[in-house]
């Protein structure tokens, strides 16, 4: 049991962190994207790499991942900031589109749709260590960070450009290169989430990072209230737990069991957005989830 | 010749796509609403004509209750889902989630009913024959053909001529000052989500009979839905439908360049490109920056 | 374990405590780790009859001293829900022994069962990468390199096919299949004339006929599953491909049966006769129509086998008075070594992979007929 619920918390910290770090994208600079988990992908793939080839640090395997991601993510996403709004959603989505087909064409870095077999867990010093403390610490590290970056001078360009992009761009703000900067910050810690993901499953393969995997990163922040500190947090914690909740209902033929989890998932996503449309921990009387 | 047949073949795809992309590209211009259950609106309305076949049906009643099933599907999704929502000047990604979790529970509804896995309308019409050397027709690439043209005939038909047509397109213009017309908003964007709705029918229909069907299938037809509306232009029916048909037909020729897995990946590229260098589409009056 | 299942019900995630010690009358737990949902939940289904089957025979035979309980998880097929799905399997339910389906999810759960030496057996997937994973995973299904290799001399001798074109997904069973068709075409005297990788979510087959024809094969060998393979065959006979079509073990699945498109579809499997067979094999057979009102195919047969043995080992084990674990589990299958299963008698060597003799299957008006072995 305490495996099972340590293997589950592991989980929701990784999420946790990859929806609160698009929360930082979302929330704070106003890019939408679903295609936070090419950059988890990315960051899985290079964690990965480094600790079949090198040495399975775990602290080599983020540092790794966080340069990858957050690297190729400037190079993808620098031309895709040139439009905003919806049009960066649909960017973001052809970005994710074409990555998993990339990832499961580039099998020498990759190991296509069979994945990466075999990644040794993780260790320093020689030294096993599990990946729910490294997870935990990372998460912690990234809040700090981002709210660090919220109330500095690049926090209120970042808000400026939330809330009227063209004023910010008169008064002299560097619209672009702000953006950019959220985007890449953003997408390395995406991509230290995919190391950790790697090290914890030691298995990864493309089926992990497609279209649904953004979807639900997407829905876990959207979920808790986008723009708050520990909402995307409750929302990892919250889906997460749903499904695994849900399999404890005794009562579900086995045939019918993914269907019915299915279901409820669904609905109860369906109504949580009809009644509380701001997210749990959102500000209901702003009326405004970012959009 | 394999590159005719691979451009007839296209055609013949991207002309349904071009039906859901322009009932897509209705809704969301009208009511600015990103309807991402519209996948699942296709999903519907093509199990219920495999419903109606199998049980019998005349095929026309099949497509009528097909239809029905769609509309009745868009018109409660804007009642109970997006209206409510909007009440609260939900976010663009709220309805991204509520719609996609409505999703989720369609396609597992559908599969409790209707059975998990393959489903298709068996039918000869699917079946092509040789109609010149090296080159393979279907009936149903001539119905394809002509039911997208007649869908779109009769749409703009409506649009142009009909007093709630001409009213569905002031919406899109210009919300407010519809309103200081006195024209109910509420009631023209049910007319937009049903005949938005409509559009999907068909294209359900033609594809349960050509390639069939999953539960699953809606996510696909949502996204190239969402991928034509951008590359024509947001706003424009006329560039989402032409988007659609571009996309099919990109999917197909580029076969005669590229190696068959990369035909998914040759839509997305199209509308990275678009974005990156033409982002008011084909069409699109919107530029964005 | 009912009074932790009520704990967790009521707070949704209840405190760390120590799991109780497996009491006398607690039934065995066995786990499934099935798509129960998405694009491939049909196997799920067809996956978990067989499995229940075999529980019903199992206590109507008063085989173990204790009750089975069968305990699902919902894979989606996908990698990470199977490893969460194994992980409260292994950890909540003790699960002694788990039934996988899948080649990702089974690669992603296996070293999990291999730390808690908990038994992983897989009767679905069939990618040669699946010998070998842990002691503890075994496979109750001959794997893929098997069947081509049945297959081909068949092709050849028969059918006079020269030339073979491979549509096929891009997965390690795929590969697997490819690098053999590429090795072994040449020994019966034939050749692969193109191969095809299409992605697992493609749902459009008719530029891929294009191109297919254009290579002019004498056969067209799929290689992918679930609802993908029927649009694959229909997608090939309806834009021209008339040839000859042949697929592997997958094929077994009466959405494929039940399409027209199908007809005269030649593939493998392994060796099964429901209506000539054995005892065992008929009483299967029998009883699967009266339950689920359908012909069983070979996955039904195959998990079957797989809970079947199950309660031969576990039987074994409790009247030496031992105590069923995987290691015991183990143990005993490497003791015994050959088995009375459905189909005939299986054998296991010592990764725990069973042989079976391979029979090419057609499919003939809407029912399945045996061509070779």
């Amino acid at each position: 049991m305490i495996a099972y619920l340590s293997n589950l918390a592991t989980l929701a910290a990784i999420f946790g962190l990859l929806a609160a770090t698009l929360n930082f994208m979302v929330g704070q600079a106003g890019i939408f994207s679903v295609a936070h988990a090419v950059f988890m992908g990315l960051g899985a793939y290079a964690g990965a790499q480094v600790a079949l080839l090198v040495v399975p640090n775990p602290l080599l395997a983020c540092l790794a991942a966080a340069v990858v991601a957050g690297g190729l993510s400037l190079c993808l996403a620098l031309p895709a900031l040139r439009v905003r709004g919806e049009y960066f959603v649909a960017a973001s989505l052809g970005l994710q589109m074409m990555a998993v087909t990339l990832f499961t064409e580039a099998k020498p870095l990759t190991g296509g749709m069979g994945g990466l077999v075999g990644i040794p867990r993780p260790s320093l010093f020689g030294v096993v260590i599990p990946v729910l403390p490294m997870a935990l610490i990372a998460l912690v590290l990234f809040l700090v960070l981002m709210s660090a970056m919220q109330r500095g001078s690049f926090g209120r360009t970042l808000g400026a450009i939330r809330d009227a992009e063209s004023a910010a761009e008169a008064l002299g703000k560097n619209v672009a290169v702000a953006k950019a900067l959220a985007v890449a910050f953003s997408a390395a810690g995406a991509g230290v989430a995919g190391a950790l993901f790697a090290l914890h499953l030691s298995f990864v393969n493309v089926e992990s990072f497609t279209l649904e995997q953004s979807v639900l990163v997407m829905a876990m922040l959207i979920v808790g209230g986008t723009g708050t500190l520990l909402g995307p947090l409750l929302g990892a914690v919250l889906l997460l737990s749903l499904p695994a909740a849900l399999s404890f209902l005794p009562f579900i033929p086995p045939t019918e069991i993914g269907s019915v989890q299915q279901i409820i998932y669904g609905g109860a996503m369906a109504l949580l957005m009809i009644f509380r449309p701001a997210g749990l921990l959102g500000d209901q009387k702003r009326g405004r989830s970012e959009a | 010749m394999l590159e005719l047949q691979l451009l007839l073949g296209g055609l013949q795809n991207g002309a349904l796509y071009a039906l859901t992309a322009a009932g897509f590209a209705l809704i969301f211009g009208a009511t600015k609403v990103f309807h991402v259950a519209h996948g699942a609106t296709f999903t519907l309305a093509g199990y219920v004509f495999i419903g109606a076949w199998n049980a019998g049906w005349h095929p026309v009643l099949g497509v009528l209750a097909a239809m029905a099933a769609a509309v009745a599907f868009g018109i409660a999704m804007e009642r109970f889902v997006y209206r409510p929502i909007g009440r609260h000047e939900g976010g663009f990604f709220t309805v991204f989630v509520a719609a996609f979790g409505v999703s989720i529970v369609v396609q597992n509804l559908i599969a409790m009913v209707a059975g998990r896995g393959f489903a298709n309308v068996d039918s000869p019409l699917s079946m092509a024959s040789e109609v010149l050397p090296e080159l393979f027709l279907a009936p149903v690439f001539w119905i394809s053909i002509v039911a997208a043209v007649a869908m779109f005939l009769a749409l703009t038909l409506f649009l142009s001529r009909h007093p709630a047509g001409v009213a569905l397109r002031a919406l899109a213009q210009n919300a407010d000052l519809l309103r200081a017309y006195g024209l109910s908003s509420s009631k023209l964007s049910i007319l937009a989500f049903a005949l938005g709705s409509v559009l999907a029918a068909p294209a359900a229909i033609l594809t349960a009979m050509t390639s069939g069907i999953n539960e699953a299938v809606g996510n696909h037809v949502m996204l190239i839905s969402m991928a034509a509306t951008i590359v024509g232009g947001v706003g424009s029916l006329r560039g989402a439908a032409l988007a659609g048909l571009l996309l099919g037909v990109a999917e197909a020729v580029v076969l005669t360049v590229l190696d068959t897995q990369w035909a998914e990946g040759a839509s997305f590229m199209v509308l990275f490109a678009f974005i990156l260098f033409r982002p008011s589409g084909m069409f699109g009056a919107a530029v964005a920056r | 374990m009912n009074s932790t299942r009520r704990l967790l019900l009521g707070s949704a995630l209840a405190a760390p405590f120590a799991a109780p010690a497996l009491a006398q009358n607690d039934p065995y737990v066995i786990g499934t780790l099935f798509p129960m949902s998405g694009p491939n939940a049909e196997y799920g289904t067809v996956f978990t009859q067989g499995a229940q089957l075999a529980i019903q025979h199992i206590e109507a035979d008063r085989m173990l001293r204790r009750p089975i309980r069968l305990q699902a998880e919902d894979t989606q097929a996908l990698p990470q829900q199977g490893v969460i799905g194994m992980q409260k399997l292994v950890n909540v339910d003790r699960a002694v022994f788990t039934l996988v389906g899948f080649t990702a999810v089974s690669k992603a759960v296996a070293p999990i069962g291999d730390r808690a030496q908990s038994v992983m057996v897989n009767g679905g997937a069939v990618g040669p990468d699946l010998a070998g994973l842990s002691p503890y995973f075994w496979n109750v299904i001959p794997l893929a390199h098997l069947e081509t290799r049945a297959l081909l001399p068949y092709l050849s001798q028969e059918r006079r096919v020269r030339r073979v074109a491979l549509v096929y997904v891009d997965d390690p069973l795929g590969d697997a299949i490819l690098s053999e068709l590429r090795q072994q075409l040449p020994r019966v005297n034939a050749e692969l004339v193109g191969s095809f990788s299409i992605p697992r979510t493609a749902q459009q087959f008719g530029p891929i006929a294009a191109r297919v024809r254009q290579a002019r094969p004498d056969a067209v060998y799929i290689a992918s599953f679930g609802a993908q393979q029927a649009q694959i065959i229909k997608g090939l006979r309806d834009n021209g491909v008339s040839t000859l079509l042949c697929s592997y073990s997958a094929m077994g699945l009466d959405s494929v049966r039940t399409l027209a498109e199908a007809e005269g579809l030649v593939f493998t499997s392994q060796k099964m006769d429901f209506e000539g067979g054995d005892a065992l094999t008929r009483r299967f057979a029998t009883d699967f129509n009266a339950r689920f009102s359908k012909t069983p195919t070979i996955y039904n047969a195959n998990y079957y086998n797989a809970v079947r043995l199950f309660g031969l080992l576990a039987q074994g084990i409790e009247q030496a008075g031992g105590t069923v674990n995987g290691e015991s589990l183990r143990a005993a299958l490497l003791a015994r070594r050959r088995f009375d299963l459905v189909g005939g008698p299986g054998e296991f060597d010592d990764q725990g992979n069973m042989m079976a003799a391979i029979e090419v299957l057609e499919y003939r008006g809407g029912r399945t007929q045996r061509l070779v072995g």
